[in-house]
C-alpha cells in the first residue's frame, strides 16, 4: 500500500508506532514499509522525536539529598579507577610515585574496591544503553519538505559524521529542464542561506557542516534558473517546498 | 538560538560533563534532578526505586555525555530518555520479581494523575519541542492525555493499560486513537 498517499493514516500509524501501542503484525508491517519508503521513514522519525518530549513534561519532585551523595561517590570512584588504569597503561611515565596522596595504600585499596563496584555497576547498568547510544545511526537532522497542500515532496537527512546532507525526492514533482531546485537554510531573523543546488537525480548529496544547520529551524526549496542563484541574492523564484528542520533523538 | 536559552545552557553543561567536569555534573544535577526524579516517580511509582533510577541515570549521563552532541536532541529530552530507559529496566526487574506488581494495580487512574498539570513555570527548562507538545496535549481531554503519556512512559500496550487503569479495553483503544488523532491535527498546525 502506498501509505504516503494517505497522510492522515500515515501520521496516525507513525504516532502509534512512536507511542508504542502499535504492536505485533501491524508494527512489523509498518516498520517494513518504513524501510522501503522514505516518506514513511521520515514520518516515523518525526513522531519519535515529538513524543520523546513527553519525558520533559512530568511534574518535578525533589529527590532525597542522599541520592546526589551516592552519585558523587560513584563518580569519584570511577575517576580514581580510570586514573589507576591510566597509570598502569603508562608505566614509563615517572608519575608522582613517592609518598603523598598517590602513595597512600589505604586510598588505593579503597579505590580498588570502589572501582570494582563501579565496574559491576557499569556492566549491569551501562552496557545496554551505551551500546544503543553509540550504535545509533548518525542521522541527526531530518526535514520533510512539503508543498502548499502538505504533500511530502523531499526528505532531507543530515549525517554529521560524513558531513553530508542527503535529499531524497519522495513526491512526483520534476522541474523543467531549464530550471534547478535550490535548497535554503532559513535562520531565524536572518536572510536565507543557500545550502546547494539540486541535480535532477532521485537522491543526491550535498556537503554541509553541522554549524550550517545548527539553530536553523526550517529549510525551503525554491525554483531557480538552471544552476541556481548566488547565496547572497537569496531565492529569486517561488518557494515550492518547505518544512521544519528537526533534531533527531537517540 | 540565543546563548541564554535553557537548551543552550543545559547543552553547555553537558559539554563540560563530557569533559569530565564533576562540578558541571553537580550543576546539571541541581538543575534537572527534580524534573527527572518526577519522571522516574511517574514510571516506577516507588520512591526508593525512583532514587535508584536517578542514581543509575546520572552515572549513565556521566559516561555518555561525550556522545550527547552527536544525538542533537534537546538536552532535557535526551536526559529524559535516559531516565525512562533506566526506569523501564527497573520495571522489568520488578516484573521478573512479580512482587510489587499486583499491589500496584490497586492504584487506579487517580493515582497516576499528578496533583496539578505542570504550569508554565514548571516547564522552564523544557525544549521548544516540548512546549509545542505541551500546548497540543492541553487541548486533549485529561483522560486522553494521561493515557497517552502513560502508554509512552511505561511502554504499555492497550491490554496492559486497560489492566492497570481498570478500564475496558475498547475504552482505552478509543481514548488513544482519539487522543493521537487530535495530537496529530494540532502538531501539524504548529509545525
Amino acid at each position: 500500500m502506498n501509505l504516503a498517499a494517505h497522510p492522515r493514516l500515515l501520521a496516525l500509524l507513525s504516532a502509534a508506532h512512536a507511542l508504542g501501542t502499535l504492536r505485533g503484525g501491524a508494527r512489523r508491517r509498518f516498520e517494513a514499509l518504513a524501510r522501503e519508503q522514505a516518506a514513511v521513514r521520515a514520518s516515523a522519525l518525526l513522531w519519535q522525536d515529538r513524543l520523546a518530549s513527553l519525558t520533559e513534561l512530568e511534574a518535578p519532585v525533589a529527590p532525597d539529598p542522599a541520592v546526589w551523595t551516592r552519585i558523587r561517590n560513584l563518580v569519584d570512584a570511577e575517576q580514581q579507577r580510570e586514573a589507576l588504569a591510566r597509570q598502569r597503561s603508562a608505566p614509563a611515565a615517572p608519575a608522582a610515585r613517592p609518598g603523598g596522596w598517590w602513595g597512600s595504600l589505604a586510598l588505593w585499596r579503597g579505590a580498588a574496591v570502589a572501582g570494582a563496584l563501579a565496574t559491576v555497576l557499569a556492566v549491569v547498568v551501562g552496557a545496554g544503553l551505551r551500546e544503543q547510544l553509540r550504535n545509533a545511526p548518525q542521522v541527526q537532522y531530518v526535514a520533510v519538505l512539503s508543498d502548499d497542500r502538505s504533500a511530502a515532496s523531499m526528505l532531507v537527512t543530515f549525517d554529521p559524521k560524513n558531513r553530508q546532507l542527503t535529499l531524497q525526492r519522495v513526491g512526483a514533482y520534476r522541474e523543467a529542464a531549464d530550471r534547478s531546485l535550490q535548497l535554503w537554510a532559513l535562520p531565524p531573523g536572518g536572510a536565507p542561506r543557500s545550502l546547494g543546488v539540486l541535480g535532477p537525480q532521485q537522491a543526491l548529496h550535498l556537503a554541509a557542516t553541522p554549524s550550517e544547520l545548527q539553530a536553523v529551524p526550517a529549510l525551503a526549496i525554491s525554483l531557480e534558473p538552471k544552476g541556481g542563484v548566488p547565496s547572497e541574492r537569496g531565492p529569486t523564484g517561488p518557494v515550492l517546498f518547505h518544512g521544519p528542520l528537526i533534531e533527531k533523538t537517540l | 538560538m540565543p546563548l541564554s536559552s535553557p537548551d543552550a545552557e543545559l547543552t553547555a553543561l553537558l559539554d563540560r560533563v563530557g569533559q569530565r567536569d564533576t562540578h558541571a555534573l553537580q550543576q546539571l544535577y541541581e538543575r534537572t534532578s527534580s524534573r527527572l526524579f518526577g519522571l522516574a516517580m511517574r514510571i516506577v511509582r516507588q520512591r526508593e526505586v525512583a532514587e535508584d533510577v536517578l542514581q543509575e541515570a546520572f552515572l549513565t549521563i556521566w559516561r555518555s555525555a561525550p556522545d550527547y552532541r552527536a544525538s542533537l536532541s534537546p538536552p532535557l529530552a535526551w536526559l529524559g530518555l535516559i531516565v525512562r530507559s533506566r526506569s523501564l529496566d527497573q520495571l522489568r526487574r520488578q516484573t521478573a520479581d512479580r512482587a510489587a506488581l499486583t499491589q500496584e494495580f490497586d492504584e487506579v487512574l487517580a493515582d497516576t494523575l499528578p496533583a496539578d498539570t505542570p504550569g508554565p513555570m514548571d516547564l522552564a527548562d523544557a525544549s521548544e519541542q516540548a512546549w509545542a507538545l505541551h500546548q497540543c496535549l492541553e487541548q486533549l481531554e485529561r483522560k486522553q492525555r494521561e493515557v497517552l503519556s502513560l502508554a509512552y512512559l511505561r511502554e504499555l500496550s492497550h491490554g496492559e493499560l486497560a489492566e492497570q487503569l481498570k478500564l475496558p479495553l475498547g475504552t482505552v483503544k478509543t481514548w488513544i486513537r482519539r487522543g493521537l488523532d487530535k495530537l496529530r491535527g494540532c502538531m501539524e498546525r504548529l509545525a
